[in-house]
């Protein structure tokens, strides 16, 4: 990980352990519509976990509980044995520890080096942060073009310069376990391929999941592989084994791209 | 089809334009800067001719800055609890209301001024009755305002932050605040105007026709350009006195156009 004077003292200590993050029996309602029902999976301790599964089927609402964004879910999600409803240093700073990038980029209206700071607490941000931008842009694949116009605003980046942006603004909180939400859709293949560089780098130290709907990207990726439609987890395994061996139905007919039905 | 939709559109632009150019017509015998600037200040209506109305200015933009200062933090908590907090039921719930609240005639808000703050809480007839009777009148309108500020900021900027780590104050402050200020100010500089057009509720709460300058404190009662307009229209016979009403009006109507030229030059800063 990189070398940053990163304020922790509210963060929980961590002890290496298989099941890092585990979540038992989570069901989400919205406005009365079941969203997800009886989820239940892990994630060990480090490597890339791929989240696979047609539109609607509550990818983008389990991470979003897994960040604690939802809050209304039933269940247990427990990192390290403590449960996010009880972290002692509260919702904020469990958002800190659990880095979430989402689907579309979303840029604040200030520089480069600005977006990469921007999480960070007010004392921090005011101190020499030089390193730190420099250290999570290189983790984001991103060094290479913008180290010349640091101080431009970000939004006359391209989408796919903005995804890596919002990697390395992730990265600059130091989080324990990342997040994404198809973080390479609607981007180009070099965009895609950096980014994918970036994440199995980033996997060696820390937890990740990643929903995607690229089915050659789960491959690339790697890990364990979650197959969900209809709120519910049909079938979980080593990605490639998974992919060329599904046990399941529905996961056969997602994989022929055909209309999944779970009822 | 389109003829038509002309001939319905060119009295929709042309009464309000002859209407205003009739106020100027009328007031231009009594328009002129002594008007405002007058030592001679007026202290009692119908002798007031020729005499200075910066008391009722004064006392007008008192009364509407007032009201903003209460009613703004107050739509401001409405605004932030509909993005938050609220449930989809309590949204509902919420611009029911507000609506209800916009439908109400302005007199009756005067009437009920005037039994709860006049008489039950004996604040009496003040600049501080009307401010609030104002600030009340004004709620709707500015909550709806800075609600619809704030639903313009894209949902991915907020939880981005969110997922950053920032606290909902931290939100507010760092990404709702700089990105909706134009429209913020446009809902405060709409309500402004509004409060600076109301007659009827101040005609209970806060105003007096003669006898004062200045309010000594926000429990005195002070002048406006509204009602003294009021007082003097009723001085039929009297042709000077009428000339200065419509000067009144003329001065009114600027100070109302100048707060709502202004919102619409802000609404050129809307990033969201």
């Amino acid at each position: 990980m990189m070398q940053t004077n990163i304020d922790v003292k509210n963060t929980p200590k961590i002890h290496v352990q298989k099941d890092f993050l585990v979540v038992e029996q989570l069901s989400l309602q919205l406005e009365n519509n079941p969203i997800l029902n009886n989820i239940s999976f892990s994630l060990p301790i480090t490597g890339i976990t791929t989240l696979i599964g047609p539109s609607g089927a509550g990818k983008s609402s389990l991470l979003r509980c897994l960040n604690m964004l939802y809050s209304t879910w039933g269940g247990e999600i427990t990192i390290d044995k403590t449960s996010i409803k009880q972290w002692q240093a509260g919702e904020d700073n469990l958002r800190k520890f659990i880095g979430l990038i989402a689907q579309k980029p979303a840029i604040f209206p200030a520089s480069i080096a600005e977006n990469v700071t921007f999480g960070l607490p007010r004392k921090q941000r005011k101190q020499d942060t030089t390193t730190l931008i420099h250290d999570c842009l290189i983790q984001a694949a991103l060094w290479d073009e913008v180290k010349d116009r640091l101080n431009q605003p970000a939004v006359s980046l391209s989408i796919g310069q903005q995804q890596r942006l919002c990697l390395a603004r992730a990265l600059a909180l130091q989080p324990s376990i990342l997040l994404l939400d198809e973080p390479t859709a609607s981007l180009d293949p070099r965009s895609k391929q950096l980014i994918e560089i970036s994440l199995r780098r980033l996997a060696k130290n820390m937890p990740i999941l990643c929903v995607t709907h690229d089915l050659e990207q789960a491959k690339r990726l790697q890990g364990q592989l979650i197959f969900m439609c209809d709120g519910k987890i049909i079938e979980t395994g080593e990605s490639q084994e998974l992919l060329q061996n599904p046990q399941k139905l529905e996961t056969r007919e997602f994989l022929r791209w055909e209309v999944c039905d779970c009822d | 089809m389109k003829i038509i939709l002309i001939m319905f559109a060119i009295p929709a632009i042309l009464l309000p334009a002859a209407c205003v150019l009739y106020i100027f017509y009328q007031a231009m015998p009594a328009l002129n800067l002594s008007l405002i600037f007058g030592s001679d200040i007026s202290v009692v209506g119908v002798n007031s001719i020729g005499q200075s109305i910066l008391p009722q200015i004064t006392g007008s933009l008192l009364l509407m800055a007032l009201a903003c200062f209460i009613a703004l933090p107050i739509a401001f908590s409405i605004a932030l609890f509909h993005a938050f907090w609220a449930s989809q039921n309590h949204k509902k719930l919420l611009m029911t209301l507000l609506q209800m609240l916009q439908g109400i005639p302005p007199i009756v808000y005067g009437l009920c001024g005037l039994i709860v703050f006049v008489h039950t809480l004996q604040w009496g007839i003040s600049l501080l009755t009307g401010s609030v009777i104002l600030a009340i009148i004004i709620l709707p309108l500015l909550s709806n305002s800075l609600i619809h500020a704030f639903a313009r900021i894209p949902r991915e900027q907020t939880d981005a932050a969110l997922s950053l780590g920032l606290s909902k104050l931290n939100v507010i402050i760092r990404i709702w605040l700089p990105a909706s200020w134009s429209n913020i100010l446009t809902g405060l500089l709409l309500s402004m105007a509004r409060a600076l057009s109301e007659t009827a509720p101040i005609l209970f709460t806060a105003t007096v026709f003669s006898g004062i300058t200045w309010p000594d404190s926000i429990f005195s009662p002070v002048t406006s350009l509204q009602t003294h307009i009021f007082y003097l229209a009723q001085e039929g016979s009297n042709i000077q006195a009428i000339h200065t009403a419509w000067a009144s009006a003329a001065t009114l109507l600027l100070l109302v156009l100048c707060f709502s030229l202004m919102a619409g030059y802000l609404r050129r800063y809307d990033t969201t």
